[in-house]
């Protein structure tokens, strides 16, 4: 053992001792007097849990606490979000809810609904793209289209899995005319692998997951899923300027409590999240992941995730 | 040439302090979990898994193979000095070494075990190393069809290597495959088999499945059935051993070696048939086959290298495939997975550093063994002296940790405590509980892999046939079916009047 993780066990466990004795004395307005509790809800390594680790180590300086991340994973996050229920609306456990997981709920999984959490901040935003192999024979989108229309259901997709907005991107496509076959990858690596090894045509994807492969030139985008082209990819048409007009599907990440969090405690939280998104970490961070966004917060925050998951379930209902 | 570069970087790595008191301290628990009766280098693997969590990727590795290298040869000191073998692969080394032992040549015996154990180890650790590059540039031919195909053969040697039950064999493969069901399916993200519990929607993770069922089982039974384990005295003056008594039995060696490196490989074998299979060979070819049983060294050198060449060929699968063919590689497997590291082709162009600093940890592992085997032999009485209750409670502890530690959720403790009790009746009835690990991990990636073949053909099933790499290894999987049913099948027929 190394003595940073020696350290990492000290921390842990005086985090679980001040949670045990503490726990009677919780009061807003000396918030926040222990560690409060990252539940992570992704298994180590994923795009939440970077965001979870950045956002906790950022949010210490300002909240003046450790922030101990503890990974939840299983069930599409709503292992984690179980957790993040169950605990006690004290402000001493927040976590990471993520468009994958409330997309979820749209086709039946786990028992929360979007009125189950308050939304501290909307942190990371990015679109998805549809992406080609470098030797693709489809080199713009107005071909591949092309091809797909002429030849309905021939061209292979990668996708995350069935009922995701992945899912439901490629479904309105179809309605477009544009119909392609979802192929679900469970393993993101094998995901990213398949186009580039020729095993399907196209990938859909978030450029941020696919950073090393774009650097590298194996991977070319061509059409973006947004309402305006992408800033980092500005000869990226948008699906809307060529006829498909399918947006708010993006992927976001946010910070979420327990919904019966008190406003004072969900206050401070929002101050210590804007502070560190705001830092240069934080903005090299999201930089790198090509998912740096206006925090958004509030009802707006509420808002967005009330219609995202409204938007997935009337897809996949219809 | 590249790969002597890379192993060079490997064994810098691997001499590194933090690596290499790593290998040692994994060798020496391997060697003294083997050698304790009732506990195998499985469960001690099991029980380890929990202390990786805080290990990278790369040190996880290098401490379970230190335990897998230590503990197979470990279970032979049992074997010798008191006829109990410490793990099963030492069974067919208590026919001649503890033989030897009752003639007073408990030192002699000690000697050719472990130097058997090292070589056979040490040429399988070789083979790891230049065979699974080769094999891992070739697997990146390998599209989702062919991991299925590949994963069809690791399901079908389970059985196929149980060849004195296939049929208890198939129903434990099957429990495990139908528990690796239970959680969110991999496509369509709907929950299977939770009764609408939401902890169930978690899934049952095959890491708390192994814990329970290799450590917390086993160890109940050990505590349970009470064995009187201290070594009983010999007579006997002490001996002195030579060189040539062991160039004596070098063929036996060699032939330990070959047959368990063969065995290894296979997807479902593993160290006991590997050590069975090389001594029934052994008495067959050996001059002396007539009197093995009696305490004859070769009787004993053959199993000894056998097991031990089983280590490094059951990597190669692992590494090159992530489809692990025992219930020690799924072990390593799982350490990986937790540490955000998959196992595959892929592996070898992302993290050849890793890689090669694996094998020349398994090479180290073997050389340093005939050290730590002497040592812990010196101290084995000592060792038979703690009581199995402070044993158990130690790792009865430890293993609920680990299970916590998985994914921080207390519903995998009860998960764990469930397939501790129902691994300890499967102990007492003797149903096989590795063929239910295994199908929990096998399953699952036989769906995924399944599935997403079908969707990428447009949802044609012939597809695992018309691609060549994989009707081959799906026909490879049907001939081993064949051949395991033969001896029943012959027996039918011969029974039939013509």
């Amino acid at each position: 053992m190394t003595p940073t993780v020696v350290l990492e066990y000290a921390k842990a466990g005086f985090a679980a001792s001040a949670m045990i004795f503490s726990a009677s004395i919780a009061a807003a307005q000396d918030y926040p007097q222990r560690p409060i509790e990252m539940v992570v809800t992704f298994g180590p390594g994923g795009g939440a849990d970077l965001m979870g680790r950045q956002m906790a180590r950022l949010m210490e300086s300002s909240l003046g606490v450790s922030l101990p991340v503890s990974n939840v994973a299983g069930a599409s996050g709503n292992a984690g979000l179980t957790r993040l229920r169950t605990n006690p609306a004290d402000g001493y456990t927040v976590g990471t809810l993520i468009s994958l997981t409330v997309a979820s709920w749209a086709s039946g999984l786990g028992d929360s609904k979007p009125e189950d959490f308050r939304i501290i901040s909307v942190v990371q935003n990015s679109p998805s793209f549809l992406f080609v192999a470098a030797n693709s024979p489809y080199q713009t989108a107005e071909a591949l289209f092309e091809h797909a229309q002429s030849n309905p259901g021939q061209l292979t997709v990668a996708t995350s899995g069935y009922g995701t907005q992945d899912d439901v991107t490629l479904k309105l496509l179809a309605k477009g005319g544009v119909q392609m076959e979802n192929v679900p990858f469970q393993a993101p690596g094998e995901r990213y692998a398949s186009p580039i090894g020729g095993h399907t045509a196209v990938l859909y994807e978030e450029p941020g997951d696919v950073a090393q492969f774009l650097e590298a030139g194996q991977l070319k985008p061509l059409v973006v899923f947004s309402q305006e082209r992408h800033p980092a990819f500005p000869d990226v048409p948008t699906a809307a300027e060529l006829g498909h007009d399918i947006s708010g599907l993006d992927n976001f990440r946010t910070i979420a409590v327990h919904a019966d969090t008190p406003a004072e405690i969900v206050g401070i939280l929002e101050d210590a999240v804007s502070g560190a998104v705001a830092s240069p970490e934080w903005q090299d961070f999201c930089a790198s992941t090509y998912s740096c966004i206006e925090p958004v917060t509030g009802d707006a925050a509420q808002t967005m995730i009330t219609d995202f998951f409204q938007l997935v379930a009337d897809q996949l209902n219809s | 040439m590249q790969t002597i570069n890379l192993l060079l970087a490997g064994f810098q790595s691997a001499f590194e302090l933090a690596a290499f008191i790593t290998v040692v301290v994994g060798l020496l628990v391997g060697v003294i979990a083997g050698a304790l009766p009732g506990i195998s280098f499985v469960n001690a693997m099991a029980m380890a898994l929990p202390f990786t969590y805080a290990m990278g990727a790369t040190q996880a590795m290098l401490f379970l193979g230190g335990i897998y290298v230590g503990g197979v040869f470990g279970g032979s000191i049992s074997a010798i000095m008191i006829n109990v073998p410490g793990t099963p692969a030492s069974l067919p080394s208590t026919w001649d070494g503890y033989a030897m032992t009752r003639k007073g040549q408990v030192k002699r015996a000690l000697t050719i075990a472990v130097t058997a154990s090292a070589t056979g180890g040490l040429v399988s650790a070789l083979m790891l190393t230049f065979l699974s590059a080769p094999f891992a540039s070739f697997a990146m031919r390998f599209s989702q069809p062919e991991f299925f195909a590949a994963t069809v053969l690791g399901l079908v040697s389970v059985i196929a290597i149980a060849k004195d039950k296939p049929i208890i064999t198939l129903i434990s493969l099957l429990i495990g495959m139908a528990i690796g069901t239970v959680g969110v399916d991999p496509l369509y993200g709907q929950a299977r088999f939770s009764f609408g519990i939401p902890e169930v929607e978690s899934g049952i993770r095959f890491v708390v499945v192994m814990i329970g069922l290799f450590a917390i089982g086993e160890v109940v039974d050990l505590v349970a059935s009470n064995r009187d384990l201290r070594p009983k005295k010999t007579d006997g003056k002490p001996e002195r051993v030579r060189l040539r008594d062991i160039l004596a039995v070098k063929g036996a060696i060699l032939r330990g070696t070959g047959i368990g490196c063969m065995i290894g490989v296979i997807p479902g074998a593993g160290a006991t048939p590997g050590a069975v299979i090389a001594y029934g060979v052994e008495k067959q070819i050996n001059p002396r086959g007539a009197e093995f049983g009696t305490g004859v060294e070769a009787g004993l050198a053959a199993p000894e290298a056998a097991k031990n060449a089983t280590t490094g060929a059951a990597m190669v699968p692992l590494l090159t495939l992530g489809i692990p063919g025992s219930a020690a590689t799924a072990i390593m497997l799982a350490a990986m997975m937790l540490q955000g590291v998959n196992p595959g082709p892929l592996l070898f162009i992302m993290d050849p550093s890793m890689v090669y600093t694996i094998f020349a940890a398994m090479i180290i592992a073997n050389v340093l063994m005939i050290g730590a085997g002497f040592g812990v032999a010196q101290m084995f009485s000592t060792l038979m002296r703690t009581p199995p209750a402070i044993l158990a409670a130690f790792i009865v502890v430890l293993s609920l940790i680990g299970a916590y530690g998985v994914r921080n959720n207390i519903f995998d403790v009860y998960v764990c405590l469930v397939f501790g009790v129902l691994g300890w009746a499967m102990k007492r009835v003797g149903f096989p509980s590795a063929p239910l690990v295994l199908g929990v991990i096998l399953g699952p990636l036989a769906e995924r892999y399944f599935l997403t073949a079908v969707a990428n053909s447009r949802q044609d099933y012939s597809v695992f046939f018309t691609r060549p790499i994989s009707a081959t290894i799906l026909f490879i999987a049907f001939v081993f079916v064949l051949w395991s049913l033969w001896p029943t099948l012959k027996s039918r027929i011969g029974r039939q009047p013509a």
